[in-house]
């Protein structure tokens, strides 16, 4: 029960280009407007503030699980009239102009080619791939569109295998339980993913942090004594990775999501990542956070693994503890963990367990799901 | 089995390159692959084009649709009934390059195969390679970006790589020829001189050491000519600066007129 409170969420919508273009259209005529009324002015861009400060959680009223985070209507601006700020003001301009181009022509672009187009178009202006970057972001700010829907495409990382069969339209039905330990590449094209038909016969969804353990899974073909679809980003979540998830998570509600991490601060926050978004993609991460459960390496686990095969955290790993810790909307239980990980000062990978030999993982895995084991 | 797999089984005895090491040393002994010992890689290559095969059973009929990118499978030793149209094979050294070629549809304009390594090529990409090559006998051309990290690519496909040279014989593929991007290709193409990036010094330390090697003088000194071009001029490019004329330059133009020139003259205007 949320009153009111949704006037206050913030989020990139996926629109087809002639939309994206009417918005950039109407920015540039209230800009004028303000500019040739009777009392002129220049206006200042007004960006939903993607800073931590103004990240609000929504905390679920029955359970934990229901928490999810988004921003709010905290705005910050771009201005002309700020001299040290002035640039970063000319640059939004600019990447809309150039986006303008771009859908109309119909096409899409990467964002090293983008970079390159503002860098010869806008030598002043544009020196760098990361200012590019977190321009593209203030665009997605500004005009709240994803992205993807700016016609800037991005590569996926992410593969799946298992008990799922995918239909891209107008094509023949794929059916990832027989991609062989490859799997199924994830398109980076978001439209191609929305229109998807997905079907399932499996009982648990399972994210992989790491591609080798994913492979060893698919080809050892776990899912056939499992009822299980495995999914992995091979390392940190891209946006289409969470975008199907998200899909899959939307279609099919009954399926439990569960997260299979190495036991370090960079597992858990491969988890978080995917469970709650991240900042660095402003308004569009929080849009496909999905309700993840832990359900290993975790602290209960720690006995199955050989005393060899610990390793000292680094100081790197302590970091990154020390953020996901100041976060609020950790999960209590997870907190114990990472408290845990971090009194201990060690670290392991899923690795170890093959220590119980090379089939031992799906055993554990299936051992896990009965007994309900994932917090 | 994976390396890391064999290393954390083994991490009471030493770290994951000795494992690596340990690995290569007993396929020296035995004159034999790291497939031939059940040791494989995760894949990350990516085919496309007018290609179909079988690879344990399952078909991979790229043919049907040219502009989907199909990972190449690890177990290459067990791909077979390879049936292909296709006039040359396309290597590109970067996954978003691979991904322009497709959004462009360039295969669908083009009769060729565009394989990716996504940057240095793993080793199922490498003997895949070497199989379609084998067994379709087709030119190969190679596309990276102006800079040596580019070439180093470039070498690897064509020569084999320093760790794994014990297995060069089937890892490396001779006919690769490099198509481009060529530092001659700046001025020829009409690119801006923002697009120009200069070498930093790790740039400089690796082209020097990547002119210390032995191949460079004997088989490819043409190859060498330019790379030292790009040494003395201090700068680089990337194919993507190839977007500022239009987003599609790279397979409307370049491609085309590159590999026009190879048929027309061929092992002549590329260096082969």
């Amino acid at each position: 029960m949320k009153f009111f409170t949704d006037r206050e969420i913030c989020y990139a919508d996926i629109l087809p280009p002639s939309e994206v273009r009417a918005r950039i259209e109407v920015a540039v005529l209230n800009f004028l407007k303000i500019l040739t009324c009777a009392d002129p002015a220049i206006s200042d861009l007004l960006l939903i503030n993607r800073k931590s400060s103004n990240r609000r959680v929504s905390q679920g009223l029955l359970t934990e699980d229901d928490t999810w985070i988004f921003l709010s209507r905290s705005f910050c601006k771009r201005s002309l009239m700020r001299a040290n700020a002035a640039k970063a003001f000319i640059r939004v301009w600019k990447v809309m102009e150039m986006c303008f181009k771009i859908l109309l022509q119909e096409k899409r672009v990467t964002q090293r080619e983008l970079f390159y187009k503002l860098l010869c178009v806008s030598p002043d202006c544009f020196s760098s791939q990361l200012q590019v970057n977190r321009t593209i972001q203030d665009v997605v700010s500004l005009l709240r569109c994803s992205r993807f829907s700016l016609g800037i495409m991005a590569s996926s990382r992410g593969i799946v295998a298992g008990r799922l069969l995918v239909q891209e339209p107008d094509k023949e039905m794929v059916d990832c339980s027989e991609c062989g330990s490859s799997g199924y590449a994830i398109s980076g094209d978001l439209n191609l993913l929305d229109r998807l038909v997905m079907k399932t016969d499996a009982r648990y969804i399972i994210i992989v942090e790491k591609h080798a353990i994913f492979q060893r899974l698919a080809e050892d073909r776990v899912f056939n004594h499992i009822p299980i679809i495995l999914i992995t980003a091979r390392g940190y979540p891209d946006i289409a990775t969470r975008f199907l998830l998200h899909r899959m998570s939307r279609t099919f509600p009954e399926l439990p999501i569960m997260a299979l991490v190495d036991w370090n601060p960079a597992g858990l926050a491969i988890l978080c990542t995917f469970k709650f978004g991240s900042i660095g993609m402003g308004l569009e991460a929080y849009r496909y956070a999905c309700n993840v459960k832990w359900l290993g390496l975790r602290g209960d686990d720690l006995q199955l693994i050989p005393e060899e095969s610990f390793v000292s955290l680094k100081p790197r790993d302590l970091q990154i503890a020390k953020s996901l810790m100041s976060s609020e909307t950790l999960q209590e239980k997870h907190r114990e963990e990472l408290a845990l990980m971090v009194q201990s000062g060690k670290r392991a990978e899923i690795e170890a367990l093959y220590f119980h030999g090379y089939d031992y993982l799906g055993k554990y895995i299936a051992k896990k799901i009965v007994q309900a084991n994932y917090i | 089995m994976g390396l890391r797999e064999i290393y954390i089984t083994c991490t009471h005895l030493c770290f994951q390159t000795v494992v690596d090491r340990a690995i290569s040393d007993i396929c020296i002994l035995l004159q034999c692959s790291r497939h031939n010992l059940n040791v494989v890689s995760v894949g990350k290559g990516l085919v496309m084009g007018w290609l179909q095969f079988l690879e344990a059973g399952r078909k991979f009929d790229c043919i049907s649709s040219p502009t989907t990118a199909y990972t190449i499978p690890v177990h290459v030793e067990e791909v077979k009934d390879i049936v292909s149209v296709a006039k040359y094979i396309l290597i590109v050294e970067k996954e978003s390059v691979f991904q322009r070629l497709a959004n462009d549809k360039f295969c669908n304009a083009n009769r060729c195969i565009v394989i990716t390594g996504r940057g240095y090529p793993d080793i199922p990409t490498r003997r895949f390679l070497r199989l379609l090559v084998e067994k379709l006998c087709l030119p190969v051309y190679c596309l990276v970006d102006c800079d040596p990290y580019g070439f180093d690519i470039l070498t690897t496909y064509r020569f084999g790589s320093m760790q794994m040279a014990y297995d060069a014989k089937n890892l490396r593929v001779p006919e690769v020829q490099w198509l481009g991007v060529f530092p001659s290709d700046f001025e020829k193409y009409d690119l801006p001189q923002q697009c120009l990036l200069p070498l930093t010094s790790e740039d400089k330390r690796r082209t020097e050491t990547l002119l210390l090697r032995c191949y460079l003088q004997k088989e490819v000194p043409e190859w060498r000519l330019e790379l030292e071009l790009m040494l003395q001029k201090g700068v680089k490019f990337e194919i993507e600066a190839f977007s500022v004329h239009t987003l599609s330059f790279l397979s409307d133009q370049y491609l085309p007129s590159k590999i026009q020139e190879v048929e027309v003259l061929p092992g002549n205007k590329i260096k082969s």
